[in-house]
């Protein structure tokens, strides 16, 4: 299908862009990479009456190391995120769940705030910035807000930002030493979104587990952390059953959603194979990145 | 309306696309640049991929206007004065296509991947090439076409060092 | 100094000729053509599954700036003729004919139905005009699958039936089924489903249509199989004189049966160009392609098997329901070619085979790449199953029921004779090819490990294009025609009614009528798509390697002749001392006499020669299969079984196949390889997916589920080439085997890999989340008919929010 008539504004400053979204509120959507807007505009399921591209903000551009965090500007491409030393370094689980998302030709224009402002519960990104409890910067009529991640999904396709503020930036904490990290996705084919991933970062140190940190999508309309999981995880040693205990736990209480390509329930089971083969691999993560 | 200048395949171009003209159809219909398909205007099957600024991106995914400015290399651009680059010629002495649909977005990701990665293995090739669909060949023979291409290159590149 | 032998095309895998074009680009599909004053189509499409149209309200999109013209269904019907679907008059059909309006008036019968077509300035103002057509319509109760379909109570979807039969029901007996069977050490029964799914070429239907108001001429350019059929459409639904519609076809994106004929849209885009008089242009976006092109394959079996305790296949009792979608396409047809093709190369006492169709509120069932399929896949299931029940091997059990060569050859039980029919030796090869011990030590260390690796095989004929008939060649298919010319230039010119899209056909006939004539592969041009200019033809059915293939070699000879006749008189000798290589003609023995064949066209253009010369070098040739023949193989596949996740990797895949004489080996392998990635995407990514409510849910890329080269692997294939049959002609068709015989492989290998659970399988799509209900339910956790999960509960995807846009 064609994409259906909509005003195009091209602002050149955050400031403009804020003016543009309050303006128009609801009627307005934001073109970042475009990658899952542009397909819903071109099969007419999204209908905008402005569109606000925001490719020409420069200032949206950018990352840098302050405090502990990586600070990402929102436009920043995929690509350039994965080919970058300092997220391989210091935000391993970006760095590893990034290659997962569609294909190349996808990532050389989508963008990390625009792929975290879209929030697909089946998305990748989602369930690494819960899991790292990363902070969404916003910028509105009303000046910066930071939102952490746990407030930031607040359903299907649904932030909490308001329809005046444009997400500038998403700061991820910077690993911490013995680290290991994995994103375990089950999907169609490779490339596809995850029926359902596990976004796993753990600190494996003397051989014992801490910081435990598990994201499930795929599992619900926003990305799920496994607390109960996490929970069971802190302080011993990783094992087969320990891990069978842990997806247990991380699972039990999920009521996935149901489409064509699998019902509630076996979402549901095919969680537990991912969170046993997750943790399994971010163990192996943690030995090797010694 | 908005007058637009891009450079395609070395060449300024203008054109004056509504902001809803995804750059494909800009490609295909403003500029009458058929070589670029269409088939599926949602970014799955990518047939209608170019390179943009060096990187392979799907023109149905991005308007028209967004290209402005920009460097955009369409399948038409890669031989300039007929001759083929070293991937064309290995597809053709590899029969990697049939129908021919699919292959101008097989050969524009592919030259962009080789770019990058001119020692891909097999499999890399493959995972670089599954977010573009093909429905004649069942593959085999594209990957061939490009293994023999890298495989050239190289050749070329030792002798060069030599 | 003219070589001395003629350089051998046939049989080398020569680079095509139309690779420069589509590798740089310059290939011309119809979505790139553009004429002055050209005008662009898009559809008003329901909504609804099954419903009546109260009222269409066109004037607000006839207002829009840019909107030409609104055609409603009404509209249409006024300007039109009404007749039957193409294909089916094509092939004859005499069962029930539903009589319906080019685009739907008062009912339309799926979603996706088209009710009125808006002409506009460009595509996009046209679907901006199509979503200002206000369409009221009337919900009716959906009939959604073929079970309420035949129920007397079900809503009739076309008024003239009174019912929702596509084809009576019909029984036929081979050899004494009654007796077979109360002789039998067993009888087995199964029942076996087969899932819709759809051709799904990357470039979709479509036409630009140019009426000219002053020579009373409709262009047609097309993606088609057939220029002819296709004008053939053309001229009698819109009441035209053949004569007054021309098909040009250029290059073509795929279609695998799809694009045969015309199509209610593009029949209303001929009409609409005529009535606007100006070319309009339509061209299927991928929504309207999964939602309303045509789909297939959605048939459900009832088999008994007769058999006896040492694993002989005595008979097969079948009983056969296709679902054929709304809107006649070739379902109804489809059975007949079944129950013919159903022994394959067995041995079989008996057969029993009955059949009914169904009319559903789907998508018209349409040709896809071997229709009949499903006789293999049920055959060779049913195979595994019997081998499974008798603790034999699968490999064994069809060694023991497949008919070895013989001579004269053994018939099938349904008449035709398996004349030089290499099933035995394709079976006895994959087993050298695969190491069977090795794999099954293979297998239980990694069963031992919670890995489930499946190793299955299967094996098919195909009629590509199937013995010589007793009878004689029957219809216009049972003939091939073909012209040839030599022209001043020295380019021997063949006209084909051949309708190439993916074939290389423009490559291998050359390549023949090169080695026959003489002249170098470059001097032969291959003219396909154009209605004025090419004889009757079509391409489908596997037809054209040995049909064009066999009518390029004769009338190359023929042609030949007649040159050699003309340059006796030219060189003063006789014919049968000429020789021609090299593209020149020569004295045999005498270099130095040598003319290039281009003068020799030359000095008979010139006319100075008396009329006892045939001067004319051109010929009508027409090619009748010869001795025809089968074409088939077995083929093997190993998979890897994810038991968690149900998620399947095929990691290795072996083909052994006979197609005779290969005329391009690279060309034959690209055939077999692209049907079976159709036949894997079959068993674990597609499916055109309907709710119960009426709903569509596979309507784009995201849900309907291409295999890509992640899941295709490497496929060795191995060339058997038959004892020839023919003096000349011994190249069979390899177009469908791939896709026919790679579902029921990949579902044994499944199988096989599922052993350890108790799993048997009788359907033939296995999504992941499939894989794990059939091992819950062999373990007993779950019943085994949950099929098709997530429907019920479906969340709308994607697809089904697309579906309720297509308006």
């Amino acid at each position: 299908m064609k994409l259906p008539p909509f005003e195009y504004e091209a602002p050149t400053t955050v400031a403009e862009a804020v003016d543009l979204l309050a303006e128009h509120g609801d009627e307005a959507s934001v073109l970042a990479g475009g990658q899952s807007l542009i397909p819903l505009l071109a099969l007419r399921l999204a209908r905008p009456a402005v569109l606000i591209d925001i490719n020409g903000i420069a200032e949206l551009s950018g990352m840098s190391v302050i405090d502990g965090q990586v600070a990402i500007g929102a436009m920043t491409r995929e690509y350039v995120a994965e080919e970058s030393g300092t997220v391989a370094d210091t935000v391993p689980l970006l760095a590893a769940a990034l290659p997962l998302i569609g294909h190349e030709a996808i990532r050389s224009r989508g963008t990390i705030g625009g792929s975290l402002a879209h929030a697909d519960p089946a998305a990748e990104l989602p369930a690494v910035a819960r899991a790292l409890d990363a902070e969404f910067v916003v910028r509105g009529l009303s000046g910066e807000r930071v939102i952490p991640a746990a407030e930031w999904f607040e359903g299907y396709l649904t932030t909490s930002r308001r329809p005046d503020e444009l997400l500038a930036e998403v700061r991820f904490p910077a690993a911490e030493e013995d680290t290991g990290v994995s994103f375990h996705e089950v999907a169609r084919r490779h490339g596809d979104f995850a029926i359902v991933g596990l976004a796993t970062s753990l600190v494996l140190s003397g051989g014992v587990i801490s910081d435990a940190r598990l994201a499930l999508t795929g599992v619900s309309d926003v990305p799920v952390r496994a607390a109960a999981a996490e929970e069971l995880l802190a302080g011993e040693r990783p094992s087969a059953e320990l891990f069978d205990e842990a997806a247990r736990r991380a699972t039990e209480d999920l009521d996935p959603p149901a489409d064509l390509h699998g019902s509630s329930e076996y979402r549901k089971t095919v969680a537990a194979a991912v969170v046993r083969r997750g943790l399994r691999a971010a163990a192996d993560n943690a030995r090797e990145r010694r | 309306m908005t007058d637009i200048t891009v450079r395609i395949n070395g060449a300024a171009r203008t054109g004056s696309p509504e902001a809803r003209t995804t750059l494909a159809d800009f490609l295909r219909d403003d500029l009458e640049l058929t070589g670029t398909h269409v088939g599926c205007e949602h970014g799955v099957c990518g047939a209608c991929t170019v390179i943009l600024d060096g990187r392979a991106v799907r023109s149905c995914l991005m308007l028209a206007v967004q290209a402005a400015g920009r460097e955009v290399t369409t399948i038409e651009g890669l031989a300039p004065d007929g001759e083929l680059s070293a991937l064309q010629q290995a597809m053709w002495d590899s029969h990697s296509f049939q129908c021919g649909y699919c292959t101008p977005g097989f050969v524009m990701q592919a030259t962009a991947f080789l770019g990058d990665h001119p020692d891909a293995s097999e499999q890399e090739i493959r995972e670089a090439l599954s977010g573009n669909i093909c429905r004649c060949t069942g593959y085999q023979s594209i990957i061939d076409g490009v293994l023999l291409a890298a495989q050239r290159n190289r050749t070329l590149r030792n002798r060069e060092l030599s | 100094m003219p070589a001395i032998a003629a350089e051998r095309y046939t049989g080398a895998s020569i680079k095509r000729s139309e690779d420069p074009r589509i590798l740089t680009g310059a290939g011309r599909y119809v979505d790139d053509i553009k004429l002055p004053g050209m005008l662009h189509a898009a559809f008003v499409r329901s909504p609804m599954a099954h419903a009546r149209v109260l009222s269409v309200d066109a004037s607000a999109a006839r207002a829009l700036p840019g909107v030409v013209a609104v055609l409603t269904g009404a509209d249409l019907e006024a300007m039109t003729v009404p007749g039957p679907d193409a294909l089916m008059a094509l092939m004859g059909w005499k069962g029930p004919t539903p009589q319906f309006t080019l685009l739907a008036t008062d009912t339309v019968r799926l979603v996706g139905d088209p009710v009125a077509v808006v002409v506009a300035e460009s595509r996009y103002l046209a679907e901006d005009g199509c979503e200002l057509v206000e369409v009221e319509y009337d919900d009716l109760p959906p009939v959604m699958d073929a079970a309420f379909a035949l129920d007397p109570g079900s809503p009739p979807l076309f008024a003239n039936l009174g019912d929702n039969i596509a084809r009576t029901h019909s029984r036929h007996e081979f050899g004494d089924v009654w007796r077979t069977f109360a002789n039998a050490d067993r009888v087995i029964d199964f029942h076996i489903d087969v899932h819709r799914h759809q051709n799904v070429p990357m470039e979709g239907r479509g036409c630009v249509a140019s009426y000219d108001a002053g020579s009373g001429v409709m262009t047609m350019h097309a993606a088609t199989q057939s220029v002819h059929v296709t004008r053939i459409a053309v001229a009698m639904r819109l009441g035209m004189e053949q004569d007054k519609v021309r098909v040009l076809a250029g290059d073509i994106g795929g279609s695998f049966g799809l694009k045969i004929g015309a199509s209610r849209e593009e029949l209303a885009v001929a009409a609409a160009s005529r009535q606007v008089a100006r070319p309009v242009k339509w061209v299927e976006d991928r929504g309207e392609n999964l939602t309303a092109s045509g789909q297939a394959r959605e048939e459900s079996f009832d088999v008994r098997a007769a058999v006896s305790n040492d694993g002989a296949l005595l008979g097969l009792d079948v009983k056969m329901v296709v679902d054929t979608g709304a809107y006649p396409g070739m379902g109804a047809m489809v059975p007949d070619i079944m129950e013919a093709m159903l022994p394959g190369p067995y041995k079989l006492a008996a057969m029993g085979f009955e059949s009914t169709g169904a009319i559903t509120n789907k998508a018209s069932y349409v040709a896809y790449r071997g229709p009949w399929a499903s006789e293999t896949f049920v055959r060779e299931r049913v195979l595994n199953l019997i081998a499974k029940e008798l603790g034999l091997d699968p490999v064994e059990i069809r060694l023991h029921n497949v008919a070895p060569r013989t001579d004269p050859p053994a018939v099938m039980i349904t008449g035709r004779p398996l004349a030089g029919v290499t099933s035995k030796e394709s079976l006895e090869r994959v087993a050298q090819l695969v190491d069977f011990p090795a794999f099954r030590r293979r297998q239980a260390e990694a069963r031992a490990h919670g890995r489930y690796l499946g190793i299955g095989v299967a094996t098919f004929i195909e009629a590509a294009p199937g013995p010589r008939s007793p009878e004689g060649p029957s219809g216009p298919m049972g003939m091939e025609s073909m012209r040839l010319r030599l022209t001043e230039d020295g380019i021997v010119v063949l006209f084909t009614g051949q309708m190439p899209h993916g074939q290389s056909h423009q490559t291998t006939l050359a390549q023949i009528a090169a080695d026959e004539f003489g002249v170098p592969f470059e001097q032969v041009r291959v003219v396909v798509g154009d209605s004025d200019v090419v004889p009757f033809g079509l391409t489908g059915g596997s037809r054209s390697a040995t049909m064009t293939g066999g009518v390029a070699l004769h009338g190359a000879r023929q042609l030949k002749a007649k040159v050699l006749d003309f340059a006796a008189h030219l060189m003063e000798a006789s014919a049968q001392d000429l020789l021609i290589t090299d593209g020149n003609v020569w004295v045999r023995g005498d270099p130095a006499s040598a003319i290039a064949v281009s003068e020799v066209a030359r000095r008979a253009a010139s006319e100075e020669f008396s009329a006892d010369a045939d001067a004319r070098l051109e010929v009508e040739a027409t090619f009748d299969g010869g001795e025809g023949g089968w074409s088939g193989g077995t083929h093997c596949a190993i998979v890897d079984v994810d038991a968690e996740t149900g998620i399947v990797k095929v990691e290795r895949y072996v083909a052994a196949e006979d197609c005779g004489a290969l005329i391009n080996p690279a060309v034959v392998e690209g055939q077999i390889r692209g049907g079976i990635a159709q036949g894997i995407g079959a068993v674990l990514l597609e499916r055109s997916a309907y709710g119960e409510d009426g709903s569509f849910q596979s309507a784009t890329f995201m849900d309907y589920l291409m295999p890509t080269a992640c899941d295709v692997p490497r496929i060795e294939i191995e060339h058997l080439e038959t004892v020839p049959l023919d003096a000349d002609v011994n190249f069979r068709g390899v177009g469908e085997g791939g896709m026919i015989v790679a579902p029921p492989t990949v579902v044994n290998a499944i199988e096989d890999a599922l052993s350890p659970f108790g799993v048997r399988i009788y359907e033939q799509h296995l999504p992941p989340a499939r894989i794990l209900e059939l091992i819950a339910a062999a373990s007993g956790q779950l019943p085994a008919a949950s099929r098709r999960a997530g429907e019920e509960q479906a969340l709308p995807g994607v697809g089904e929010m697309v579906a309720e846009l297509l308006r």
